[in-house]
């Protein structure tokens, strides 16, 4: 994926979230707004055959992933033409036949999940590459230490990947977790690990290629920590714990502000183009409402016809 | 029909399961060469290889985790929890994954996993004793059996092998010395009790191990002129209603039998299925006491149901 495409695909998850943010209807929403660098990054190293899973932090990963705005926004406000017919909702966002294995909105719940889905990639051979991602909140949890384990072990083709945004809802990483570098929680397994910055699209997508090698041709995971920013609250339905002073820090490390400098200040994009970008994004996203209003709300005669 | 004992029969239906289908492997702890804890496994691992009948580490977490994850990626595991008390340790995979995972995907996802457990008491202490099974009856997308025989561990096994959601499939440590007949070749469905005794003047609803603790009781109320008929659930979820239903309208009269907590239990469940068929019923439960279960011999008697226990509670029924 081109730079410009990496920047289109950062603006693609900043205006959807926004439109739906602006939407009295949007629920109990986990936004990724700050952290669009990492799944972006990420998901420019994946094949098609590859599959994604991730925690309840989903829409930066569903759509860096390829799912269409419109179909996500439906599941999101909960109508039958979304992903999984509106049933999952936000946090557990799926669509395994695009390679996106699925979002799990229990911290920590999704780490063996994949180690499983690595585990039948290995079985069949094809070199298929699992990519669980999870925030510094699972960190702290033996799921993922129990997983670290069997991944190396077994030589899993398993990407874990770290979506460090430095807060457990309210509680930061140093009072959460003793290590200061989440990627030496790898070391012990003997698992290739590094950490980038994680507002640097560039930086996260070179080191995702980079570790996919590996973990791919049957050298066992691999474990990539991206130290990345919240802007929003955990939640629509948390409060804010960051002073004026701090949030205006943390939003001035925009990854998205920073590409869009970048290609401005080599020349590969002249302003005309940013805002064309914008502006395709803008009707993206608009389509996407649009869709999503006109689909019915699920039948409850039928909706648990699949449990 | 072929005689085998309650583990060889676990242990026939997946040697079947897994030579008809690819798909099916084993995951757990000494499942391998160690042949599993009970020997249930013995000889897969020498048929099938270390890649399909796989030892794991001591991490109940993960394994589950990795069993749904396989079953959603489109094989068929069998995860082994040697006790299911340290089933709680793999509880948010099994229920918060494998259980919704068809409904939250809208069904673009299964997750066909067994979890085969050993569940009661049998000297070895209170956190290698107990019968949680009653927790997982009410969660929706699970299913939970406990057979009380080797021809139903085989049949309800090869069911669970085949089925196209997650089941956790309850054996109990006091069946192994057991043997009994099988029907080769035939599943036994989900949702079907069993009648092990009929009789006309109460039955006693029951699973797994109770089961035999429920023939021996009838047994002795017989020759004081009291006739039980004994059910054999088997598939806890489903609960075969009807069976239960038909069997409390002739008796008038329900003794619900369980190893486990009666707060709660499958006989609150089983009483209330069976009020509402009969609402004259007379009803009383018998399980552990409020206690945990001790290895102290003296105190797992006292606290595990058994026979002497199952005629009183008969008698004192059928008396009120």
């Amino acid at each position: 994926m081109d730079r410009p495409a990496l920047l289109r695909a950062m603006k693609l998850i900043r205006a959807f979230e926004a439109a739906l943010m602006a939407r009295p209807d949007h629920g109990f929403q986990l936004l990724s707004s700050g952290q669009e660098a990492v799944s972006v990054g990420v998901c420019a190293a994946l094949s098609e055959g590859d599959r994604l899973l991730c925690s309840g932090r989903a829409i930066a990963p569903a759509l860096a992933r390829g799912l269409d705005p419109a179909r996500l926004m439906a599941e999101l406000l909960g109508r039958e033409s979304g992903y999984a017919k509106g049933r999952g909702g936000r946090g557990h966002v799926a669509w395994p036949d695009g390679g996106f294995f699925g979002a799990h909105a229990v911290v920590g719940g999704n780490i063996a999940v994949a180690a499983g889905v690595a585990m039948a990639a290995q079985l069949e051979g094809a070199g298929r590459l699992v990519v669980c991602l999870f925030g510094d909140g699972a960190c702290g949890a033996g799921a993922l230490h129990e997983t670290l384990n069997i991944a190396a072990l077994w030589k899993l083709p398993l990407l874990f990947v770290c979506d460090n945004n430095q807060l457990s809802i309210a509680t930061p990483v140093a009072e959460a977790l003793a290590p200061a570098r989440l990627a030496d929680l790898a070391a012990p397994f003997g698992i290739p690990a590094r950490t980038v910055d994680g507002m640097d699209v560039d930086a996260v997508a070179a080191a995702a290629a980079d570790l996919s090698v590996g973990a791919r041709s049957g050298a066992g995971p691999a474990f990539l920590e991206c130290v990345s920013e919240r802007f929003a609250t955990h939640s629509t339905a948390t409060r804010e714990t960051r002073s004026p002073d701090q949030m205006a820090t943390i939003l001035a490390r925009c990854p998205i502000a920073a590409l869009e400098a970048a290609l401005l200040a080599s020349g590969d994009l002249a302003p005309a183009d940013i805002a064309a970008m914008d502006a395709g994004v803008a009707a993206e996203v608009a389509a996407a409402e649009r869709f999503a209003e006109a689909s019915p709300w699920p039948d409850p005669a039928v909706a648990f016809a699949e449990v | 029909m072929t005689k085998l004992f309650f583990a060889e029969a676990i242990g026939r239906a997946i040697r079947e399961a897994m030579a008809a289908d690819p798909r099916v492997m084993v995951l757990g702890q000494d499942v391998g060469a160690f042949g599993g804890p009970y020997r249930e496994f013995r000889g897969l691992y020498e048929a099938f290889g270390a890649a399909r009948v796989r030892d794991t580490p001591v991490a109940e977490h993960a394994v589950v985790g990795l069993g749904v994850g396989a079953a959603l990626a489109g094989l068929r595991p069998l995860v082994s929890i040697t006790y299911m008390d340290f089933l709680t340790l793999g509880l948010d995979p099994l229920v918060n994954y494998a259980a919704k995972a068809r409904f939250k995907t809208g069904g673009q996802l299964a997750c066909p996993l067994v979890v085969k457990t050993t569940a009661g008491a049998k000297d070895q202490g209170v956190a290698h004793a107990q019968c949680l099974e009653a927790w997982l009856m009410g969660v929706p997308g699970l299913r939970v059996v406990a057979p009380s025989t080797p021809g139903d561990a085989y049949g309800l096994m090869k069911t669970a092998l085949a089925a196209d959601g997650p089941v956790v499939f309850v054996d109990h440590k006091r069946l192994f010395p057991l043997a009994g007949e099988i029907a080769e070749g035939v599943a036994i469905p989900f949702g079907r009790a069993a009648v092990l005794r009929p009789g006309a003047d109460v039955t006693i609803a029951t699973h797994a191990f109770m089961c035999r603790v429920a023939l021996e009781a009838a047994g002795r109320l017989a020759d004081t002129g009291i006739d039980c008929e004994v059910l054999d659930l088997r598939s806890l979820a489903p609960l075969d209603t009807e069976t239960i239903a038909r069997s409390v309208a002739r008796t008038g009269a329900l003794l619900t039998l369980e190893e486990g907590q009666v707060v709660c239990g499958v006989g609150a469940e089983v009483a209330f299925q069976a009020r509402a068929a009969a609402p004259n019923l007379k009803v009383a439960r018998v399980g552990a006491a409020p206690a945990p279960v001790s290895s102290n011999p003296v105190l797992q008697a006292a606290c595990v149901p058994d026979a002497d226990r199952l005629v009183a509670a008969v008698r004192a029924l059928l008396a009120a």
